[in-house]
């Protein structure tokens, strides 16, 4: 029953977006992290996860009418542009330096991308000062002593924070039931 | 030795993970789990780099929809932008000259005009006092009119400099030069005979006179897919007048020389896709003055410099904006 409403909730979500492109942000806010989650798992750095990330949802925005409903989650047809814009990205890659091609995505590469779907949609539901730990150290890499200082904290405080952010996102991390992944149903785009 | 309490011994386990490229080194067994989330957030995206994303999806879907014509209303494609000492006094001059029309004048509070808009015939013209940012850059402008010496007089009048009195040329066209008080360079022309002016010209051209001509109209095939439509050069290749079009407006350029010394220009450039002209422009050998953002007063603009000295503001209107 519950899946059944996420599924007329996401149509809903979809046929807006359709009729009125200004309502795409929703599908982008409900999406983002599982797009992203899935890219910055297969490719060498941050830079070109966010360039494949941005081409995805500018793609899927402009193709928005094409989708039609049938079952599919919204979230298969949005990993199978991210799956292409990888494929051709290698292809290009490749003929330059001769890289071999990604493998398909397994069962097991398919429930990373959820958890860390669902890691990074924790991260923002944490107390503000807690997040700005999170991303300062994690993404920015930077040291205690530099986020102590930004923060006007000590430095004791800083690795308080960041364990308590960590001690509740793993308490908040459940892995959800498995979605569909690229190369499993395919989306009629 | 006191006992480290947990959050410190998390951080030198996350410490050695960081500093580790592969996988995270084995952590004490309480806090593996914790390093192995803290491992998978190195991925974490950036949350400038998602709300930027947002918001560059939220401007084209309002683009898809938008009823709004890329150009603002008024404008052409191409708009001269006179950043000149003294903005106030050109204006005065344009109007007292040209029967200019002024449109808009926003003062700062240090009695500068921070931008204008003027209209001459049936062009627009924008102008600003410069500033540390944005120093003068006198441009020339080629005017077309009906009655030449007419308006050369009033000019001079009106306080402008002569740069040469009306001449009938051999290149169909009667005109005489006048700097205004900006340093703006007029060209006052009106056409003659078989003449170069082209049937679509507006009243105001910009003409760029340039260091390296030739170069600079390749730069705008690249960059702006400017088409060229009429170009004279000697046999080794300088250019003397060449005219190109890029969207529907008409740009002249030259290679500068003696009394014409090189004059690049600040201009509007109205696009449909800000983001990949701005992109194509770079590509094509222009500097970032900056990228493209949206402005309250409706146009999504960016800007670059192309390597002859111009200023190029590439923008796409996104909405009307009530002064």
């Amino acid at each position: 029953m519950k899946a059944q409403r996420k599924d007329a909730d996401e149509r809903l979500l979809v046929e807006a977006a359709q009729a009125d492109p200004a309502r795409f942000a929703d599908l982008y806010e409900e999406h983002f992290e599982r797009v992203y989650a899935f890219i910055a798992g297969r490719v060498r750095n941050r830079q070109e996860a966010e360039d494949l990330t941005s081409q995805v949802f500018q793609q899927a925005l402009e193709n928005l009418r094409r989708f039609e409903w049938r079952g599919v989650p919204f979230s298969a047809w949005l990993l199978r542009i991210a799956a292409n814009a990888m494929a051709d990205r290698w292809q290009q890659v490749s003929r330059e330096q001769g890289d071999p091609p990604p493998e398909p995505p397994d069962e097991a590469a398919a429930e990373d991308i959820e958890r860390r779907t669902l890691l990074y949609q924790l991260v923002d539901t944490l107390p503000a000062d807690q997040r700005r730990v999170v991303v300062a150290r994690f993404v920015e890499q930077k040291s205690i002593s530099d986020i102590a200082r930004e923060l006007g904290r000590t430095q004791g405080a800083v690795k308080q924070l960041q364990f308590r952010a960590l001690e509740s996102l793993r308490a908040q991390a459940r892995p959800r039931p498995k979605q569909d992944a690229p190369g499993g149903r395919r989306a009629h785009a | 030795m006191p006992k480290s309490s947990p959050a410190q011994r998390l951080d030198q386990a996350i410490e050695a993970m960081l500093g580790s490229s592969g996988a995270a080194p084995p952590a004490d067994a309480e806090f593996q789990e914790l390093v192995r989330i803290a491992t998978a957030l190195r991925e974490l995206p950036r949350p400038e780099f998602k709300r930027n994303l947002k918001a560059d999806l939220d401007r084209r879907a309002r683009m898809a929809t938008a009823t709004v014509s890329f150009i603002r209303e008024g404008f052409h494609t191409v708009t001269p932008y006179l950043i000149v000492q003294g903005a106030a006094e050109v204006l005065e001059f344009a109007r007292q000259a040209f029967g200019a029309q002024e449109i808009f004048r926003f003062k700062l509070p240090d009695g500068n005009i921070g931008h204008a808009e003027f209209r001459v015939g049936d062009s627009m013209v924008e102008i600003a006092d410069g500033n540390q940012q944005h120093p003068p850059i006198p441009a020339t402008i080629h005017l077309k009119v009906k009655d030449v010496d007419a308006v050369y007089e009033r000019a001079l009048q009106a306080g402008g400099v002569s740069l040469y009195p009306p001449t009938d040329q051999d290149y169909g066209e009667r005109d005489g030069g006048v700097q205004d008080p900006g340093g703006n360079h007029w060209y006052i022309g009106s056409p003659r005979g078989e003449t170069h002016f082209l049937p679509d010209q507006r009243s105001v051209t910009p003409s760029l006179h340039i260091a390296g001509a030739a170069q600079c109209i390749e730069f705008l095939k690249q960059a702006f897919r400017a088409e060229e439509v009429m170009r004279h050069q000697t046999p080794d290749g300088i250019v003397h007048h060449a005219k190109l079009r890029i969207g529907d407006s008409v740009l002249e350029i030259g290679e500068a020389h003696g009394k014409f010394p090189a004059m690049p220009a600040n201009l509007h450039l109205y696009v449909p896709d800000a983001d990949a002209a701005y992109r194509q422009a770079l590509a094509a050998g222009a500097a970032s003055e900056r990228e493209p953002r949206d402005e309250p007063y409706g146009d999504h603009i960016a800007g670059v410099r192309d390597r002859f000295g111009n200023i190029w503001w590439i923008a796409t209107h996104i909405k009307n904006v009530q002064f």
